[in-house]
């Protein structure tokens, strides 16, 4: 089993060069998934997914493909429930679902999607894949979710939010009983802070959720392992010419400094040089215009340049692919672009 | 820099904050400093509000060069990031009888476990603080700062924030459910913001934004006060009889009629684009053209920053 990670700011095509990568893979024979965890649905065009369908399979008949390709989006919704039932006991479960600020979490929590990425990620794993692509949301901020599962790891598995939800059910029990008076002290002042009903209905909801979230945690650990182990996993870097150098600086340190393996940065869309001998009488716009897109595609090509230079020897594959001519949009499309990127 | 009811000497009544928002990738920081210079620039002084922390944004723009290079218009520029832990903490310690008793309420397991968990406080806290620095404007006392820009984050969490003053409403009780409802209202008063989302002339990005200005118009009250199209090609702003079209050059060897046919697919694209957002949005447009080289930021900033004619009047 392979997995293959996509990073890259807004904008960049990762969501193409994923979704090219794992058609390449679906050609070779192999049963392969590409799954987004970003919300943009940029991926239902591409693959020409049905609405309201969350993982579909994708029609290659036209290219005698020996392999499967499927694709997922991640339904937040969906794969935070399948947690809690898999991981409660059906009484817990159930009074979780109920649980009035289980919607409210689910719908603002900024980063219960990276959350979920990785119990979304195990799933797909056990429905035995044998390349897993990943494209992930379109920011710097992606790696929150590799960072996210071992932060709600330490979270919850602190002694603190233990306390904070035991406090809790003890001080409505057995007011003042048991508890130093400090901490009942700070819990009050927090409660004055943040609002009673606030207060109270996070740790009650929490009081059960960390029962769940241990079994989520155990497993998350374990994914998180596997993506680090550079035999199954590759992470890949995807960017445009003028945010190259620091796009790449950035995620593989970012990457590195979580002892993920990088595997390959991509500068897309880069353009044909365009140098177009002009008549003399050619009119000014269009003289104009034309330099325009020669100076524009002579500085990306100098950006490209110095990223090889720069990366030769850092990360093992430095490749680039032109500006196709439109965006890419459904299999045909990404059958040609598949065309531009190196055979594995 | 030109633009009706821009401030000169004397303050008027209220300015509104200048937010660039839109998709990732489009130039929402490139067109917020660029903007903070320009400003800058003319005498004025200038807070730049960034989504990303500095070290991050140190990353894309190097101030620390732009402040060697044009340490006059350095000195009214300011960037900052507004850092919601740090704003929830300080709120809170005007609250406390002793700095004894603050600290040991905000440093307790309790409290920075619920900060993290809580959903919308770190939103509330962040718009709290934008408010603030933009009534420090209207104070007469020196110090204050003549204009404030926003460079928002990407569309989903820009709007999560925005939403966040109803949700808090909604669901929640507290202190905080005053606060929500009061900058729910201050950030949907006309006057007092000028919020324009930023677009590439490309397919995703132009979808985005058409959705991003019904849903800020119909889901949040908020007016939109037009459109920059960054990353224009200058064909683009050429007048019509210039129009490029295949007959334009023929008889070129192949490997330059390849390089034309690109750039009139590339021309077409943008050109449909554009036509796309005037039949799905009133304006106005405003066409950024894409800088083609630049030997420092400052020098990139500045060739943006000439271009930006958008109109800073206090909307109507």
């Amino acid at each position: 089993m392979q997995i293959q990670v996509f990073l890259g700011t807004g904008g960049v095509g990762k969501t193409s060069l994923a979704s090219a990568t794992a058609l390449q893979a679906a050609l070779r024979g192999e049963r392969c998934l590409v799954l987004a965890i970003d919300p943009a649905l940029r991926l239902r065009t591409a693959l020409g997914m049905a609405p309201g369908v969350s993982q579909q399979k994708v029609d290659l008949t036209e290219y005698a493909a020996s392999g499967e390709l499927w694709a997922a989006l991640m339904d937040v919704r969906a794969s935070l429930d399948r947690a809690v039932r898999l991981y409660g006991k059906p009484a817990q479960a159930q009074r979780i679902l109920d649980h009035p600020i289980y919607h409210t979490l689910i719908a603002s929590l900024a980063g219960m999607q990276e959350l979920m990425a990785i119990e979304r990620l195990d799933q797909a794993i056990n429905e035995g894949f044998g390349t897993i692509v990943i494209d992930t949301a379109p920011t710097r901020h992606a790696l929150e979710f590799l960072d996210k599962p071992e932060y709600f790891v330490q979270l919850v598995s602190s002694p603190i939010v233990r306390l904070v939800g035991r406090a809790y059910r003890l001080w409505e029990r057995t007011p003042l009983a048991s508890l130093s008076r400090a901490t009942l002290e700070v819990y009050a002042r927090v409660e004055a802070l943040l609002g009673t009903t606030l207060v109270r209905q996070i740790l009650d909801f929490y009081s059960v959720f960390f029962t769940i979230a241990e079994g989520y945690a155990q497993r998350a650990r374990r994914t998180a392992a596997r993506l680090r182990d550079p035999r199954t996993t590759g992470f890949a870097i995807v960017t445009t010419p003028f945010k190259a150098v620091r796009d790449t600086a950035f995620f593989a340190h970012e990457l590195e400094a979580r002892k993920f393996p990088v595997r390959s940065v991509t500068v897309n869309r880069i353009w044909p040089a365009v140098e177009v001998e002009l008549p003399p009488d050619a009119p000014p716009p269009i003289a104009e215009t034309l330099r325009w897109y020669h100076d524009v595609s002579r500085a990306q090509r100098r950006a490209w340049e110095q990223l090889r230079a720069d990366y030769a020897g850092r990360i093992p594959n430095v490749m680039q692919v032109p500006e196709l001519p439109r965006d890419v949009d459904g299999v045909a499309a990404l059958y040609q672009l598949a065309q531009h990127l190196e055979p594995r | 820099m030109t633009g009706s009811g821009l401030p000169t000497t004397d303050r008027p009544a209220r300015l509104p904050i200048v937010v660039f928002c839109g998709k990732g990738g489009v130039g929402k920081t490139t067109l917020s400093l660029a903007l903070g210079l320009g400003y800058a620039r003319s005498g004025r002084s200038v807070v730049v509000v960034s989504s990303q922390p500095l070290p991050d944004l140190a990353m894309t723009v190097s101030l620390e060069r732009i402040r060697a290079e044009d340490p006059a218009a350095a000195a009214n520029l300011m960037v900052t990031y507004i850092d919601a832990r740090e704003i929830l903490a300080a709120m809170f310690e005007r609250q406390f009888p002793s700095t004894y008793v603050a600290r040991k309420v905000l440093t307790s397991s309790i409290y920075k476990s619920l900060i993290e968990i809580a959903p919308g406080l770190k939103e509330i806290a962040f718009l709290s603080r934008l408010r603030e620095l933009a009534d420090t404007r209207l104070q007469p006392a020196g110090g204050a700062i003549d204009a404030l820009i926003w460079d928002a984050p990407a569309t989903g969490h820009f709007l999560e924030t925005l939403n966040v003053t109803r949700k808090f409403e909604m669901y929640l009780s507290g202190p905080f459910a005053q606060t929500g409802r009061e900058l729910q209202q201050y950030f949907s008063e006309r006057a007092n913001l000028l919020l324009i989302p930023v677009t590439t002339l490309e397919e995703m990005a132009v979808e985005e934004t058409v959705e991003l200005w019904r849903t800020l118009e119909h889901g949040l009250r908020i007016h939109p006060a037009g459109i920059a199209c960054n990353l224009v090609s200058p064909m683009l702003q050429a007048s019509a009889e210039a129009t490029l079209n295949a007959d334009t050059l023929t008889g070129l060897p192949p490997r330059e009629a390849a390089d034309l046919a690109f750039v009139l697919d590339r021309h077409r694209i943008e050109r449909d684009e554009l036509d796309t957002l005037r039949s799905s949005l009133p304006g106005p447009f405003h066409l950024v053209r894409r800088v083609p080289q630049w030997s420092s930021d400052l020098e990139l900033l500045s060739a943006v920053s000439a271009q930006l004619t958008i109109a800073t009047a206090t909307p109507g």
